[in-house]
């Protein structure tokens, strides 16, 4: 079918240059824009998602409920000592009490919090791989017997809704990517059928000369392609520049929720076949709606 | 056709020309209408040479739309080049059309092609390649006094050289049978007689020729041309020596 692409100087003089253009491309590169910035969100997000889960999966925080402030300093240094003792933990890292004061201070004030209320001591701590419930369960055990008040809390349990979110916007991005296709190429399809119109008179000359439904689809694919490469090409630079500032503002932010929603390298090489599997869509519609219409003439 | 008797296998060999077309009872109606063409037989044989008449509305235009496969028959049967031209599947009328020249009576020239290309499309379409065709186009187009057009585009054209264009697209790649429909009515009578010779020569090589006018006069044109008369949808054959021309007799050793 892309062999069909090259036609002879004078073969492409039958369906007139500048009648399918005009509008066409244009259209075709909004649409393009608009699906490749919603394929760039998707591969963001399924990154993110992809390398969110991996962390918080392997991650878990140790909370030390010690109202005594001395015993909780003291168990906190021998948990500490005894995860570090452990092969399958690759970091521990015991979570100074400023900055637990300072997480609580929002909800409980400053003055309260010193007096009255026993704040927990908190070991974050990574595994070298993701651990099973037993495994936790097992650590949990273990840690009990140098410090007896202690609750093993993993991350990717309080994180489950948010990727559940990220999750179902990678479903919507999919189906708005594939509804993007759809309006392209119904685009098209009108696009296609209204030139047949302009032309109907040339194709019925060329039919009775013995000219065959490939020959004549022949010509509108070759301008449907040209379109939609023009329009490919102006999408895929504007999404481009879009997706290169958006993603400089995200590398801004604060390291967070969004610490691993970045734009992965691959992901140009996938945003590059987009417009080239559109114009390959865009051929394939166009040959279909020209063959489907002439089969209608005898 | 080979010499294959085996009884006769040092005398030549004489066989009897198959037909270029064959309607039986055929008919032709638009929609659910009346028969504009009704039960026409008739047989055409390589190297004749036919004028269809008839008074306006008499059917001339829808039997030779019949002819150059625009339409099939709403009844009967028409072969074409020994095939059922009536069933035969849509995928394979390309075929029979490259093989059958047509002369529009609107001429129907493709408005933003040149003289040239006009006349080259159906050698294009037949896949003739480029170095192949431009010298034969170019006489040709000398031929119907139009090299100096060449470039020209139909809207600049006169009807009469139009006309010419056509005539030379039909022409241009020697079909076996030529279909034309008042080719002379927008010429002058010495360009007439010209395209009726052009239309002779092609007939000699052997194309079958089916010419539909009012001027009965071109009749003497063109020696041993055949009349075909048609009223109100009905093939007038007295004799029946349309349906049963004689069968003209092929030699070959």
């Amino acid at each position: 079918m892309l062999l069909d692409f090259a036609l002879p100087a004078h073969d492409r003089k039958l369906i007139p240059e500048g009648r399918l253009s005009g509008p066409m491309p244009w259209v075709i590169a909004i649409m393009l824009f608009l699906t490749l910035l919603v394929a760039a969100g998707g591969l963001t997000l399924a990154e993110a998602a992809r390398q969110g889960g991996q962390d918080l999966a392997r991650q878990v925080t140790v909370q030390i409920i010690e109202s005594d402030p001395a015993q909780r300093a003291a168990q906190r240094a021998a948990v500490t000592r005894a995860l570090r003792k452990l092969d399958s933990i690759a970091e521990v890292k015991p979570v100074p009490d400023g900055q637990v004061r300072a997480l609580l201070e929002p909800w409980l004030g400053t003055g309260v919090i010193d007096v009255d209320v026993p704040v927990p001591a908190l070991v974050d701590v990574r595994f070298a791989s993701v651990p099973t419930a037993e495994t936790i369960t097992r650590l949990q055990s273990t840690l009990r017997s140098v410090a007896p008040n202690i609750r093993v809390d993993s991350h990717s349990s309080w994180m489950a809704p948010f990727f559940d979110l990220m999750r179902a916007l990678l479903w919507l991005a999919a189906a708005v990517f594939l509804l993007l296709l759809v309006a392209t190429s119904a685009v098209v399809i009108l696009a296609v059928r209204s030139t047949l119109n302009t032309h109907r008179e040339t194709i019925e000359i060329m039919h009775m000369m013995g000219g065959t439904d490939i020959q004549a689809a022949r010509l509108f694919q070759r301008r449907v392609a040209l379109d939609a490469l023009l329009g490919g090409i102006v999408g895929f630079i504007v999404a481009a520049v879009v997706i290169i500032t958006v993603g400089g503002r995200f590398a801004a932010v604060e390291p967070g929720l969004l610490s691993g929603a970045h734009f992965p390298y691959y992901g140009w090489a996938i945003l590059a076949l987009i417009p080239l599997a559109v114009m390959a869509l865009a051929m394939l519609m166009a040959r279909m709606t020209v063959i489907s219409a002439l089969k209608r003439m005898l | 056709m080979n010499s294959l008797c085996p009884i006769m296998p040092f005398v030549p060999f004489i066989a009897l020309m198959q037909s270029v077309v064959e309607f039986d009872n055929v008919g032709l109606r638009y929609g659910a209408g009346v028969e504009t063409l009704t039960d026409l037989s008739f047989t055409l044989y390589p190297g004749s040479f036919h004028f269809l008449t008839g008074a306006s509305g008499a059917g001339k235009t829808s039997l030779l739309k019949l002819l150059y496969l625009a339409h099939r028959p709403s009844r009967g049967a028409i072969r074409m080049f020994g095939h059922d031209a009536s069933t035969l599947p849509r995928d394979r009328l390309p075929g029979l059309r490259r093989r059958i020249g047509v002369v529009f009576q609107d001429f129907r020239l493709v408005p933003h092609l040149s003289t040239f290309d006009n006349t080259a499309l159906p050698l294009r379409i037949a896949g003739v390649q480029e170095k192949d065709l431009r010298g034969t186009v170019a006489e040709m187009l000398a031929w119907i006094g139009l090299i100096e057009r060449a470039e020209a585009r139909p809207a600049t054209l006169s009807g009469g050289e139009q006309q010419r264009v056509a005539i030379a697209r039909a022409v241009i790649g020697r079909p076996e049978m030529l279909v034309a429909d008042e080719p002379t009515g927008n010429v002058d009578p010495e360009m007439a007689r010209r395209l009726l010779q052009l239309f002779a020569a092609l007939n000699k090589l052997g194309t079958t020729v089916v010419v539909a006018t009012h001027d009965i006069h071109l009749l003497q044109e063109i020696e041993g041309a055949q009349m075909m008369r048609l009223d109100k949808g009905r093939l007038s054959d007295p004799k029946g020596s349309l349906r049963h021309p004689p069968r003209p007799l092929v030699l070959d050793n």
